[in-house]
């Protein structure tokens, strides 16, 4: 809340994924591809298979409109995003690592001269020199992702750094080497899959050769993705190891989608690039693409949420708020003391509306990713702002609130207008059945399952029947600090307890 | 008070190396980025006309000059991109506070810029590659890509300018928190741009005179005939810079202006600079005027590049006296990362030997001497 917020409509969040995710698509073939380059040329001339020297001449004008354009400016476009959108955590993490970024931007410049020079002079320089070219490429493109592997791992995993801030516990943290080796892996796939590409245009003599070639690079890299891939998240902090044990629809498609696209990348690569290289034609080929981004996409996807709700976990939330920042708010509140609130009214909805934007935009809409009024349908202002304080237990994605109690007020009227009809508010003695869950679910379902994994309620309402839940209701908030007052009506109270006591003690549960 | 609340508090990580040293890299490397922006801007407009105007055989020394352009201009935006993040990184360490702040308000246009620089990028590769086919189309393109890297050099002033306006910011926040503004309330906006415009043309023009003279012995007469338009070209676009730069001085508020007039530090730089650039006009109108136009046109050349570096400082004396007395970088703290700094001077020191060595290999070999890989029906790139 020390900056202004960007609001552009759609969680800044997402608009990071969207520019990170085709970003580092193209820049991890940036690195594999310049080593499927050189290796290429170096085993083409050895062969004196001018054919296919001429094929890696021309990749290489692919490889160079592709990622020096779209490659680099999409870097330079994370950079702007991430300030627009995190300017707290870029702030940190310019001031934390600025020597690392100057490091990985040298290696960026020689990459892009060598880059340059090797596209441009296949006719001017003799076959040593031209390789010798094509190498500094290679090693300046992976020395730019050693450096800037250390700074994207840190922020899940900052190890000693949340101690001593010191350059190097936050550089060489417990993620780094297997992020480096599951990258690199990934680079090498993708030089495959790009090489796939340029390709298509070759007789198809050479094509099926090249076919060959991309093939057993995209094989060698996707058999070492699931290995490295295991050893990341053996180092995953503990609580980004419980969500991909978690029934949370984000994490489960995601790990689904990586391990499905993955398999089916390697099952093409199999079929189409080595059984039968013939059959690699052009509408395989944007298959094939496709499929390998979507791994690319889920490896990036899962990454990013194991980490809510932090953006540098211990250090600073997921919503640019610091930690350490968030007692303060507590006790003063937000407003007159964030520069950044317009409302004049500090009870008011609109200044509600103007604490969502500040806490919760930079993950959350209204209406459409993450929207929040899907998530607090049928929630009232009442409930809305006992929430809040305990809002960090609801599935463990969430930063603490930071605020006092009249901006818990204004937040809570604010998330209780979203949905000013409340479908529960039709409820009668007739429905009470099928609502119960309903209610279940809007009341206790942020925090609680009856038999699910996340704090399973069943053990403590087994044996149980309607009347013993009900009369416990008034009490919720005295058993635990953590527990906010029932605040529902008198029916929604009967058809919760109902529902409960008949779901802990039915057989299959929930 | 009021003014200081809303400039946000810089990080609680001190500064990672001591300012002078961050402000060193930074003057360095915007230095070189501005360079390769002005052959970015002037080779583009330059290669499109000079393509269109070679269409007529009468013209073929333009037929020429855009050819040789052409094959420079996607390295020059490389260039540009690249040294433009090294002074984006620097400047985000010492300002980012600041500079933050300016590209939310102006968020969606800072964003476009991005997509503006794709744009413009591969039209200048389109002209690289179609302009001997297609020399009409691809011209068209490269004005385009030039279009667009006006526009964001345009952005690019809005938001330097923003970036020292704190009393303006919370006015545009709240009246479009959408991130559609631009810093069109700042007085200096214009003549800025224009001023930073005009200087790439004419930086540019004096590029293109060294150029002649590397041309001199092969063909003497194109040599000269770049020397004397491009000399006569860089004076006439300095005396522009001079009516600009005026407007520009006069445009600051009055406690940045006064550096200039009456401190004897920014008023001696100020001075040189002015000094620099008639020295600079004056050798490249004799360059375009005497039989060996070379050692004038190093000199111009030279003085040019001084002249370039004085107003980098200036630039640098403006921003620092505009945030006076609201926000001064001195009084940062700082923690040094030694071990890390000095590693990163190895790398830099290896990275400039790595280039040195990569041009020293093309430079020593002659065009015709790789093993041409091309045969039985293959293509060309």
């Amino acid at each position: 809340m020390n900056y202004p917020v960007w609001q552009l409509g759609i969680p800044g969040g997402l608009l990071i994924a969207l520019v990170a995710v085709t970003h580092v698509f193209v820049s991890h073939f940036a690195v594999g591809g310049g080593a499927f380059l050189v290796l290429t040329e170096r085993r083409a001339r050895a062969a004196g298979d001018v054919e296919m020297l001429g094929w890696i001449r021309r990749h290489s004008k692919f490889f160079a409109l592709l990622t020096l354009v779209f490659g680099a400016v999409s870097g330079v476009g994370i950079w702007f995003t991430i300030g627009l959108v995190s300017p707290e955590a870029t702030a940190s993490l310019i001031h934390s690592f600025l020597w690392a970024w100057a490091i990985e931007w040298v290696f960026f410049f020689v990459e892009i001269a060598a880059a340059i020079i090797y596209y441009s002079t296949w006719d001017r320089l003799d076959a040593k020199a031209h390789m010798m070219i094509g190498w500094i490429y290679f090693w300046s493109a992976f020395m730019s992702l050693v450096v800037i592997n250390g700074i994207i791992t840190y922020m899940l995993t900052p190890g000693r750094w949340l101690q001593t801030h010191e350059f190097w516990d936050g550089f060489f943290n417990p993620t780094y080497l297997p992020s480096l080796f599951i990258r690199t892996a990934m680079c090498i796939v993708l030089a495959g899959v790009f090489g796939l590409i340029t390709a298509m245009r070759e007789p198809a003599e050479l094509r099926a050769r090249v076919v060959r070639l991309a093939g057993k690079w995209m094989l060698t890299g996707s058999v070492m993705l699931p290995l490295f891939g295991w050893w990341y998240f053996a180092k995953f902090p503990d609580f980004a190891k419980a969500y991909t044990g978690s029934a949370m629809t984000g994490i489960k498609h995601t790990i689904r989608g990586g391990i499905g696209f993955t398999a089916l990348v390697l099952l093409m690569t199999l079929i189409f690039a080595l059984w039968k290289p013939r059959w690699m034609r052009t509408p395989v080929v944007a298959v094939v693409v496709v499929f390998a981004f979507c791994m690319m996409a889920s490896g990036e996807y899962l990454r990013e949420f194991v980490r809510k709700p932090w953006v540098i976990n211990g250090y600073i939330y997921a919503n640019d708020v610091r930690v350490d920042s968030i007692e303060g708010y507590k006790a003063k509140g937000v407003f007159g003391n964030a520069s950044w609130v317009t409302a004049t009214d500090p009870q008011s909805v609109e200044y509600g509306h103007e604490l969502f934007v500040l806490q919760c935009s930079k993950c959350h809409s209204v209406d459409g990713y993450r929207s929040m009024r899907l998530r607090v349908r049928n929630w009232d202002a009442t409930f809305a702002t006992n929430m809040l304080p305990h809002i960090e237990l609801t599935r463990g994605t969430m930063p603490r609130f930071a605020g006092n109690e009249q901006d818990r007020a204004a937040l809570g009227a604010y998330l209780g207008s979203l949905n000013p009809h409340p479908e529960i508010v039709r409820l009668n003695e007739a429905s009470i059945d099928n609502v119960g869950k309903q209610v279940f679910e809007t009341r206790c379902g942020s925090c609680h399952t009856i038999d699910g994994k996340v704090r399973p309620l069943k053990a403590a309402f087994a044996g149980s029947d309607a009347a013993q839940v009900e009369a416990l209701l008034p009490a919720l908030s005295s058993m635990s600090d953590n527990m906010p007052p029932f605040t529902g009506s008198e029916l929604e109270a009967k058809a919760l307890a109902h529902y409960a006591a008949m779901a802990a003690n039915s057989q299959a549960g929930r | 008070m009021m003014i200081l609340f809303q400039i946000p508090q810089v990080d609680p990580m001190p500064l990672p190396g001591p300012v002078w040293l961050l402000k060193t890299l930074l003057i360095t490397v915007f230095t070189l980025h501005l360079l390769a922006m002005n052959c970015t801007l002037g080779a583009g407009l330059t290669a499109a006309f000079s393509a269109l105007r070679g269409r007529s055989a009468g013209h073929p020394f333009s037929k020429r000059l855009a050819g040789e352009l052409a094959a420079m201009m996607p390295a020059f935006v490389a260039f540009t991109i690249s040294l433009g993040v090294a002074a984006l990184l620097f400047v985000q360490v010492l300002y980012g506070n600041l500079l933050y702040t300016s590209s939310i308000l102006l968020g969606a246009v800072w964003l476009s810029a991005l997509a503006l620089v794709v744009v413009g990028y591969y039209g200048y590769y389109y002209f690289s590659m179609r302009h001997a086919v297609n020399t009409r189309t691809a011209s068209v393109v490269a004005l385009v890509a030039f279009g667009c890297f006006l526009t964001i050099a345009f952005i690019l002033v809005n938001n330097m300018t923003l970036m020292l306006a704190p009393e303006r910011w919370f006015g545009m926040y709240k009246a479009h928190p959408n991130g559609w503004n631009l810093n069109l309330a700042e007085h200096s906006l214009v003549p800025r741009y224009l001023h930073v415009i005009f200087g790439a043309f004419t930086v540019f023009s004096a590029i293109l005179v060294h150029l002649g003279t590397h041309k001199l012995k092969k063909d003497r007469e194109y040599g000269l005939w770049i020397i004397r338009r491009a000399g006569m070209a860089f004076a006439m676009l300095t005396g522009v810079q001079f009516v600009v730069g005026t407007w520009f001085l006069l445009a600051l508020p009055r406690k940045v202006a006064v550096i200039f007039l009456m401190d004897p530090v920014g008023g001696a730089i100020f001075g040189f600079s002015l000094v620099f650039a008639l020295a600079a006009m004056v050798l490249m109108l004799v360059a375009g005027a005497v039989e060996n136009p070379a050692p004038a046109a190093h000199s111009g050349l030279l003085a040019t590049l001084i002249t370039l570096v004085l107003m980098v400082v200036m630039r640098d004396m403006v921003r620092t006296a505009y945030l006076q007395p609201h926000f001064n970088v001195s009084q940062l703290a700082v923690k040094s990362q030694v071990s890390v700094i000095l590693l990163f001077l190895v790398v830099f020191a290896g990275g400039l030997a790595t280039l040195g060595y990569m041009v020293g290999l093309v430079m020593r070999a002659k065009p015709g001497t790789g093993e041409r890989p091309l045969a039985s029906g293959a293509g060309s790139v």
